[in-house]
């Protein structure tokens, strides 16, 4: 089972935080703990940590053999990181990771970072379409883009109905369209250029 | 949707442009008593709420503690606007967990949102139970859920989303979910055309089957099915390749599965499953370049190749794994060698020859030096599983020199390790004292209380070694550093065992007192106390140095420590007592050995697991210890077997005083069979009945082809032939219906398979169209005689899901070949075979024919049906029958069998004699024979 799926940038400022057992430390406490374990890991090293360490902060019970693995991917400025137990190949998660930033860019038409700071809402239904309750629902790129589009139709049509004077008045298609101008061209400032706070 | 709310993109811009921590805490203060202030006004619109809402979201995912908002968003998910509704859940399933009492406030909501009409809401709402599923959700709602996951209208996102979502309430909820009611129901779904709909229902169905492997046995079939239509046919939708991998998920899943059953019996699967795992380790032999396709390839082999040992640790499969596998842990991918390494301690912990992973024995040393922590850490689960007494010493020895430079988060598992392996696998005595020693010299803090409690268990329990601990403990004890540890097991050793050396040069009584006493200064109180100990134990054996002992006792009297000072004065007045006292004596004896009892060293590296999550089907560590844990798993199951669903509490419970009492053996094996066949007379679904089936079925006993079964939707035929003990029976299935019968499945059981097999030749087709017909063919083999039919279960989706459950006509007689005796021969064998045990007889009424004669032609028929000659002229009444025939089987060889048959007009009845030279068969031809002519034709 998947425990818990975590983004957060090479500085460690979390950007998704996802998990599906509940937690008893704080999750800013275990992000940082992750971070610190994997930031000082260089490129060319495997992808999965195996990490005891973490355990007093995961594992809701002590007396269970089962090690959990912490799997992650570093994309530019991202780390994708996904807390797993004994049950899920590790390869497997790998390709999960995969498909997810995948999914986020289709959907965001390259992806960068503030895609994921902006509309987390979004991000996290994406994520919703892949993985539910801690378990992989659905792996096929086509099929996530078209539930996430059923989805986000159906919330756009009765935003429309909710806020007849609205700016994004259901036009576009892609999330960035709305018109709202964000400063600074943000938007187009890709994954590699994010400022960290 | 974020971009739409103008508060909200402000909100997020200010915290970015936050320079430092302390104001973007400002802000987010700011903003969140301000969204206090407008909850508590009231009167918001749902625009207002789910903009609130979507700013507490917000701060929550930047990791701030958010305590507000839990009833907006209750509110906001029985809004009926989907923007308002999706904010609703999302808030719902990030702030809330399976404890929040808000979920009492969202059930009837959710519901609602299940029974609508509209698949996205159903989404939403499954998507929150799969997420925080309560104990109240899971009583109100599982039964919705699994409505919506069997609907036949439910589209397939929704199915995929409700299998998850049954999962998760099932394994929080355990006792909620009839898993084996629903078994043959979830189990169709397998075979479901959309791939997504089969990942899912197989994640579902991996968790049931491991907690009811009898009622879930079907899904070995569905998985092998798949498996072979993947792998080798190719049979999956082109969007399902994950880089030109047919969905490794699925098959890693699949594959995953098989594992939790043990391997099956029937020769057809085994083939089929053979060439899958074959393929798959053909199709990675030519590594690509692409990344991704690599891994979604490995991570499909790395399952196989854990099936494959699974199966048959010592097949060629596993054979050429090995090989792929020391290939994989000197490969420059990190990933691969790290995955390598892992199987590799899974084939070691299995396979019954360490030797062709020795190999690699200094591949695998020179791993322990890997720059990644990750790959360290395998390669010392791999080395502890590999290690036995012909490489122990290296192993134990390489680890040491390890434990020296090891990371700190790695240093108390291997000392463990490494202790565990010493004791286990120690060729000599002092080998094993010296290296424990070493352990706790070079690792110090690193090791547990275990550990030396150990070292004087068996020390004390092994009298040859006693001497050369004390020696080799003095010698540690002189080196001016030394561990705690050490000076607790020095204290111990030398105290009982010290004068065995003491008449020694160099180990005198006074020596041996200074080199322990100069520790002690640097020793907690515990450690002081035992040393306390020691020292009265001298007093006792060393007269020469009581001053000393005496003198320290005196000093210890007045510290603070009441545990010390209590020891010192007892000590001190045991000690003063006249020299001709006994009592010092009696209460310094030496110590009896211990009952020998488990280490409690492997109890603690290897703590139990009893949960609903997906097992691991192994554990680190030889051979025995995999076999050991299997032994412990399969008491508890029989431990809970009767509450059916035993709760994963419960389980955990039994394993622990199952685990605590391990010493005591509550061997229960006995009680093994029974409650194996009661749970498989759980599953089959009774068997159909009915006049006509009966009838059918008599028929067949005595005939080779007929119909066998027919309703409305389905025909079932027979077609038999036998020769020997080997028998082909072509089964028709036939399709009345104007649509496909799907997800058909067709499985025989068999009660006593030492006795009887029945496999099908190919695995049955999963659909069969609209009326036509499919035939299988089943092979089967008689190995001994027995007494019980196969059971045939036909299950398939019409509409709704039926399921048929028949017996075939297989009986003992089948695999009878008549002889021809003559007169003479026939009464001498039938003397020589004589009364009972060997002579079955029965009286029985019978019917008469529609004239009121004795219907010869039919017991004729019923006879030579049994496949009994029917001998002429043996018997001079010609309404008797006499047969004689030779039962085949291939285990116990022939079994001659003779009968006679009397009926009688007048009395309306028959007497039925048969003698075999076996007593079982006799048996076995009366009843069957008996039990045709008894009934009507």
């Amino acid at each position: 089972m998947i425990h818990a799926v975590l983004i957060f940038n090479t500085s460690g400022i979390p950007r998704l935080t996802k998990f599906y057992t509940p937690l008893h430390q704080s999750s800013q406490t275990l992000i940082q703990k992750i971070f610190s374990l994997i930031s000082i890991r260089p490129a060319g090293l495997c992808n999965f940590l195996d990490a005891p360490e973490l355990e007093a902060f995961l594992s809701p019970k002590d007396d269970s053999d089962e090690r959990w693995r912490v799997v992650y991917r570093n994309y530019a400025t991202l780390y994708f990181v996904f807390v797993v137990d004994g049950a899920e190949s590790e390869l497997g998660i790998l390709d999960l990771i995969q498909v997810f930033v995948e999914a986020l860019d289709r959907h965001f038409e390259n992806v960068c970072e503030l895609d994921l700071v902006f509309h987390f809402d979004e991000a996290h239904h994406i994520l919703a379409e892949i993985i539910q309750g801690g378990l992989v629902l659905e792996t096929n790129g086509d099929e996530i883009s078209n539930s996430v589009k059923l989805a986000s139709k159906a919330r756009r049509s009765s935003f429309v109905s909710a806020n007849p004077l609205s700016l994004g008045s259901g036009g576009g298609g892609g999330p960035r369209s709305g018109s709202i101008q964000t400063p600074l061209g943000w938007l187009t400032d890709k994954l590699t250029g994010v400022a960290t706070r | 949707m974020a971009a739409n709310m103008r508060g909200l993109t402000q909100f997020i811009a200010d915290i970015r442009g936050a320079r430092v921590r302390e104001l973007e805490e400002k802000r987010i203060n700011k903003e969140m008593a301000n969204i206090r202030k407008k909850f508590k006004d009231g009167n918001l619109d749902g625009y207002q709420k789910k903009k609130y809402v979507a700013k507490i979201i917000f701060t929550y995912i930047l990791g701030y503690k958010v305590d507000v908002g839990h009833m907006e968003a209750v509110n906001l998910i029985s809004s009926s606007k989907y923007s308002e509704k999706q904010i609703g859940y999302l808030a719902v399933t990030l702030l809330m967990h399976e404890n929040s009492d808000f979920l009492r406030l969202v059930v009837n909501s959710i519901r609602k949102d299940l029974d609508e009409n509209n698949e996205v809401s159903n989404c939403l709402a499954l998507h929150a139970i799969a997420n925080v599923g309560s104990s109240e959700m899971a009583e109100a709602l599982s039964e919705d859920v699994h409505r919506l996951l069997i609907s036949p209208i439910s589209p397939t996102f929704v199915k995929k989303k409700a299998a998850l979502t049954l999962l998760r309430l099932y394994r929080k909820h355990p006792t909620v979910i009839p898993a084996a009611e629903w078994a043959l129901r979830l189990i169709s779904i397998m075979d479901d055309q959309d791939l997504g709909v089969v990942i899912c229902v197989t994640s579902l169905i991996m968790a049931l089957a491991q907690d009811h492997l009898d009622a879930y046995a079907v899904c070995y079939t569905k998985a092998v099915d798949r498996l072979h239509r993947l792998v080798i046919e190719h049979e999956y939708s082109p969007t399902y390749a994950y880089y030109k991998v047919p969905s490794p998920w699925l098959q890693v899943k699949l594959l995953r599965l098989l594992q939790y059953y043990p391997p099956s019996e029937d020769g057809t699967l085994r083939s089929v499953l053979h060439e899958v795992l074959q393929t798959i380790m053909n199709n990675s032999a030519e590594p690509s370049r692409n990344v991704q396709h690599n891994n979604a390839q490995h991570a499909v082999l790395f399952e196989a190749i854990s099936l494959a040992i699974h199966l048959d640790a010592s097949s060629p499969l596993v054979g050429t794994s090995a090989l792929l596998l020391a290939r994989f842990i000197s490969s420059k991918e990190t990933n691969v060698r790290y995955l390598g390494l892992d199987t590799m301690a899974h084939l070691a912990a299995r396979a019954d020859s360490l030797e062709p992973l020795k190999k690699h024995q200094g591949t695998i040393i020179l791993s322990l030096r890997d720059k990644d922590i990750s790959v360290r850490r395998r390669a010392l689960d791999l080395l502890y599983s590999m290690c036995d007494t012909d490489n122990s010493e290296l192993i134990v020895g390489e680890l040491l020199r390890y434990l020296k430079v090891a990371d700190y988060a790695l240093r108390e598992e291997m000392v463990l390790k490494i202790a565990i392996l010493t004791e286990k696998y120690a060729n000599s005595y002092k080998w094993y004292v010296d290296t424990i020693l070493q352990l706790i010299s070079a690792a110090g803090d690193h090791v547990g209380d275990e550990v030396w409690y150990r070292v004087v268990q068996i020390v004390t329990n092994t009298e040859d070694l006693q001497e050369y601990a004390a020696k080799v403990v003095f010698e540690h004890l002189k080196s001016p550093s030394t561990h705690e540890s050490l000076v607790k097991v020095g204290g111990y050793i030398l105290g009982e065992y010290g004068h065995l050396i003491a008449n020694d040069a160099g180990y005198s009584p006074l020596e041996q007192f200074q080199v322990l006493h100069s520790k002690s200064q640097f020793c907690v109180a515990s450690t002081r106390s035992l040393l306390l100990s020691t020292y009265i134990k001298w007093v006792n054996v060393f007269p020469e140095i009581k001053p000393q002992l005496i003198n320290i006792f005196e000093r210890y009297r007045h510290v603070l420590d009441a545990e010390l000072q209590q020891r010192a004065c007892e000590f001190y007045a045991l000690a003063s007592r006249s020299d001709d006292d006994e009592v010092l004596q009696n209460v310094c004896e030496e110590m009896p050995p211990f009952p020998p009892r488990v280490s409690a060293l492997i109890g603690r590296l290897n703590r139990k697991l009893g949960d609903t999550e997906d097992k691991r089907t192994w554990i680190h560590g030889g051979k025995e210890m995999n076999l050991e844990r299997q032994a412990i798993t399969r008491k508890t199951t029989l431990g809970t077997g009767p509450s059916a669903n035993g709760t994963a509490a419960g389980t955990a419970d039994a394993q622990d005083v199952v685990n605590s009492l391990a010493g005591l053996d509550l061997s229960s094996s006995g009680d093994q069979p029974d409650s194996s066949r009661m749970d498989s007379s759980v599953v089959a679904p009774p068997l159909a009945v009915g006049p006509s089936v009966d009838r059918w079925f008599n028929k067949l006993t005595y005939g080779t082809e007929g119909v066998l079964y027919e309703d409305v939707q389905i025909q079932i035929g027979i077609k038999s032939r036998y020769q020997g003990h080997i028998g082909q029976l072509a089964v028709y299935f036939g399709n009345k219906i104007s649509a496909p019968l799907t997800s058909f499945t067709s499985t025989v059981h068999v009660n006593d398979s030492e006795a009887l097999s029945a496999t099908f030749a190919k695995i049955p087709p999963n659909m069969i169209a609209a009326r036509t017909q499919s035939q299988q063919l089943l092979h089967v083999e008689c190995k001994k005689a027995f007494s019980s039919f196969p059971i045939l279960t036909v299950s398939f989706l019409a509409g709704a899901h039926q399921s048929i459950s028949i017996r075939l006509p297989i009986s003992v007689t089948k695999f009878i070949e008549g002889v021809k005796l003559g007169q003479a021969d026939f009464f001498e064998r039938w003397k020589v075979i004589g009364g009972p045990p060997r002579e079955a007889q029965a009286v029985f009424p019978i019917a008469l024919d529609s004239a009121g004669q004795l219907d010869l032609v039919r017991h004729r028929q019923v006879v030579s049906g049994n496949r009994l000659e029917v001998l002429e002229d043996v018997d001079p009444n010609p309404s008797n029958l006499v047969g004689a025939g030779v039962l085949h089987t291939s285990v116990d060889g022939k079994v001659g069998c003779l009968l006679r048959l009397e009926p009688n007009r007048e009395a309306k009845l028959c007497r039925l004699t048969v003698r075999s030279t076996s007593e079982d068969v006799a048996a076995e031809v009366l009843r069957l024979i008996e039990r045709v002519l008894r009934s009507d034709p």
